[in-house]
């Protein structure tokens, strides 16, 4: 097998499996217990998410713990039900679990430039006064496009000056979907200037299910759940004690090996890109170092996933829930792509299982298949 | 090298069937028709991955693959008729509307458009010539009795609809109404196959869904039952439900609308009940739309459950009618004997009257001869 498809899932680290396994047999108190074993667990819960909060530059209490980055990106966005006609701004490309919120509230989408970045003239002229929180996810999920969040945020920084200045009480905040970059960006939530960043376990060789929401002190949300108010009230239930040990070990070990796998990535990425063939590169700056997003115009690139997956290659088109939805990608579509374009666009996305052998291996088994598929369509 | 397209609904029946063509040689390419997506808000759709294992067989085989969109019509022909119909008390069929209007009509007339020779699909019923039945009626040009139309489907395309070679699967009665033009260009390519040897071939010939579990009931229901269906277009209207001997109400339903003759379960019946609770169920007999009440009894021998004759609508005779005949009641139900008379089948032996809105289906041995609907 090789697997190309890490944006979409990874796998856990035996280390992170190693650190969870007592919380499920041994330490399995309820934090909430009033004995030392259980006020031990709840002290190592609190260390954990200290050690998450600290790879992007905040406190263990900035953290909301969360069942994914789906819930995170929910709870984030709801802050602007707090407002009367409180209105969501989103970047076009961003992923359901921010867009289906955000039609919810008067969502209004900012666009890309075709090179995925934000358009900031877009932005400006979205900016209206019941505008409570923008929604830009610091890397896209289907094609990897950093964006400059700093700069958005300088931007925010300028209309807050502004609403306050003409007596306007609505709030502004910046909320980023960091999912896909914890593991491949430093990130530190002070320099970009957010006030919402939503993490996830699952994509970094932790656990699924597992996620978080950064809330900034300064943003004061309504709880997504009532009960034993767990999470700074934020969200009650007791708390997933494994999956948050989990998460640590795979944050701790991703930011030890940080620099190794970019230069890794980048370097099987060059393979790649010199030894496939009749390609166009989509992605081709300002990017995570481990998408390689491929245009095969005129092939139908689902059919390719299905003939890669017959030679043991597992590849993706676009996000793996759009493709499997039978939805054309709202991604591609918004740089411009055409019909055709999109759909022969394959996402490859390197991870830690993949070897330099089986990129080559890879790129051999894409260029013969994609032979294949264009004979066939010639006649 | 004929041309075929073949609906692929991502099940194994109509993959195998896809490969056999492939195998014997066709041209052909592969189609999933996409009828019915219930796209709630906040709902992965289901039809989805039944166009993804579709889609799968299909590079698997090295065909060309196609997706026709005939949503609307779907909706039109066959949801809103189903609605309509039971609006009136009547408990209709989809799945033969779905073949007569969808499958073998607009699937048919645009793969004809595309340069088709034949259509197939993965159903389990078989095209036979002329001359392989015995039964098959010599040509004639008027019926045998002044009541029978003549539409001799037999002598004009020298072709019949027959019962599958697995007697188990065999689906002549969702299909009894297709028409003869289309037929002529069907091929059913596991017609003669059993269905243990259809799944067998598909593991064999490493086809992923060879195993996958068989859809059951009305396609686009899905999971949730007709009722459940029905409650989101038809709204709830408590009723009564009554014994019919002796008129004492029994309980309270959601809707006439909701119950079919025959039905025994989904009663809400109350302790009434049990005054005399024998342990015998109580089947629905009748019921009356206007003042929306349930009759039930539990009385087997009651006259409204049993019946000798049921008079028919929306007949559609595919060929001459013998004698004597078979005819279904319901997929899989077995044949019983009977006479049909241009209007009401007459059958040899009292049967459970079934709902108003059912198919008949007529049979002469393998060949099936048609049908009609009950009035």
């Amino acid at each position: 097998m090789i697997y190309l498809d890490h944006a979409a899932a990874t796998p856990m680290n035996e280390k992170v499996l190693e650190a969870m396994k007592p919380y499920f047999l041994t330490d399995f108190f309820n934090p909430s217990a009033a004995y030392l074993p259980a006020k031990k667990v709840a002290h190592e819960y609190e260390e954990a998410k200290g050690i998450i909060a600290h790879t992007i530059g905040a406190k263990a209490t900035d953290l909301v713990i969360t069942a994914g980055a789906t819930e995170a990106n929910n709870l984030a966005l709801s802050i602007a039900e707090s407002w009367d006609n409180g209105r969501i701004l989103y970047l076009v490309t961003e992923h359901d679990s921010v867009r289906k919120v955000a039609e919810n509230h008067n969502g209004v989408s900012i666009n890309v430039l075709p090179n995925g970045l934000i358009d900031m003239a877009d932005l400006r002229e979205k900016m209206t006064d019941d505008v409570v929180i923008i929604s830009i996810a610091l890397a896209n999920n289907e094609i990897g496009v950093i964006q400059p969040l700093a700069e958005v945020s300088a931007f925010i920084r300028e209309v807050r000056f502004d609403r306050l200045s003409r007596g306007v009480r609505t709030p502004i905040y910046l909320h980023s979907d960091a999912s896909q970059a914890l593991n491949l960006l430093d990130i530190n939530v002070a320099r970009l200037g957010v006030d919402l960043m939503t993490l996830n376990a699952a994509k970094v060789y932790g656990p699924k299910g597992v996620g978080a929401l950064y809330v900034s002190h300064e943003v004061k949300l309504k709880p997504a759940t009532y009960g034993g108010g767990q999470e700074r009230g934020l969200r009650a239930g007791t708390e997933n004690v494994p999956g948050v040990i989990g998460f640590a070990k795979a944050v701790e070990l991703a930011h030890e090996h940080l620099n190794g796998n970019r230069k890794k990535y980048a370097r099987f990425k060059k393979i790649l890109l010199q030894e496939l063939e009749d390609y166009e590169l989509i992605n081709k700056t300002h990017t995570l170092d481990n998408f390689v997003v491929l245009c095969y115009n005129g092939l139908d690139a689902e059919r390719l996933i299905y003939l890669l997956e017959d030679r043991g290659v597992y590849v993706s088109t676009g996000a793996a829930c759009a493709a499997s939805k039978g939805v054309r990608s709202h991604v591609l579509t918004a740089l411009g792509l055409s019909e055709s374009e999109i759909n022969g666009s394959l996402r490859l996305t390197l991870g830690e299982t993949n070897t330099e052998e089986q990129i080559h291996e890879a790129a051999r088994i894409i260029n013969e298949v994609v032979k294949t598929e264009r004979e066939r369509t010639h006649g | 090298m004929a041309k075929v397209f073949v609906g692929m609904s991502g099940g194994v029946d109509s993959s195998v069937a896809a490969m056999l063509l492939v195998q014997q040689g066709y041209d052909v390419t592969g189609v999933y028709m996409k009828n019915w997506s219930r796209d709630l808000p906040g709902m992965k759709c289901p039809w989805a991955e039944d166009l993804a294992d579709a889609k799968r067989v299909a590079v698997k085989l090295g065909i060309p693959f196609e997706v026709w969109d005939f949503e609307d019509a779907y909706r039109e022909k066959v949801v809103e008729y189903m609605l309509a119909e039971f609006k009136k008390g009547n408990t209709p069929n989809p799945d033969i509307m779905c073949n007569q209007e969808i499958k073998f009509k607009l699937f048919f007339e645009k793969a004809l458009e595309k340069g088709a020779d034949f259509i197939a699909t993965g159903h389990y019923a078989r095209v036979i010539p002329f001359s392989q039945t015995s039964s098959c009626p010599p040509v004639v040009t008027g019926g045998t009795s002044s009541k029978l139309p003549v539409g001799r489907n037999v002598c004009e395309n020298g072709i019949s609809l027959a019962r599958a070679t697995d007697e188990n699967k065999d689906q002549t009665y969702f299909l009894y109404r297709i028409s003869k033009e289309a037929l002529k260009h069907t091929l059913f390519p596991i017609g003669e196959m059993l269905k243990p040897d259809v799944k067998k071939l598909a593991a064999e010939h490493g086809l992923h869904n060879a195993y996958k579990k068989e859809s059951m009931g009305v396609c686009f229901v899905g999971e949730v039952g007709m009722k459940d269906f029905l409650k989101e277009y038809i709204d709830i209207k408590p009723g009564e439900i009554r014994e019919i001997e002796s008129e004492k109400v029994l309980g309270y339903h959601e809707g006439a609308i909701f119950y079919t003759i025959g039905q025994r379960h989904g009663l809400y019946l109350s302790g009434v009940a049990g005054e005399k609770n024998d342990g015998m169920p109580y089947y629905v007999v009748d019921k009356d739309l206007e003042k929306n009440i349930v009759y039930v009894s539990k009385n087997l021998n009651h006259a409204a459950i049993w019946t000798k004759e049921l008079e028919l609508t929306d007949i559609m005779l595919r060929d001459e009618i013998p004698e004597k005949i078979s005819v279904r009641l319901r997929h899989r139900a077995p044949l019983v004997p009977a006479t049909f008379d241009g209007t009401k089948v007459i059958f040899e032996n009292e049967i459970k009257r079934p709902a108003s809105g059912q198919s008949v289906v007529f049979y002469d041995g393998e060949i099936c001869l048609g049908g009609g609907i009950i009035k």
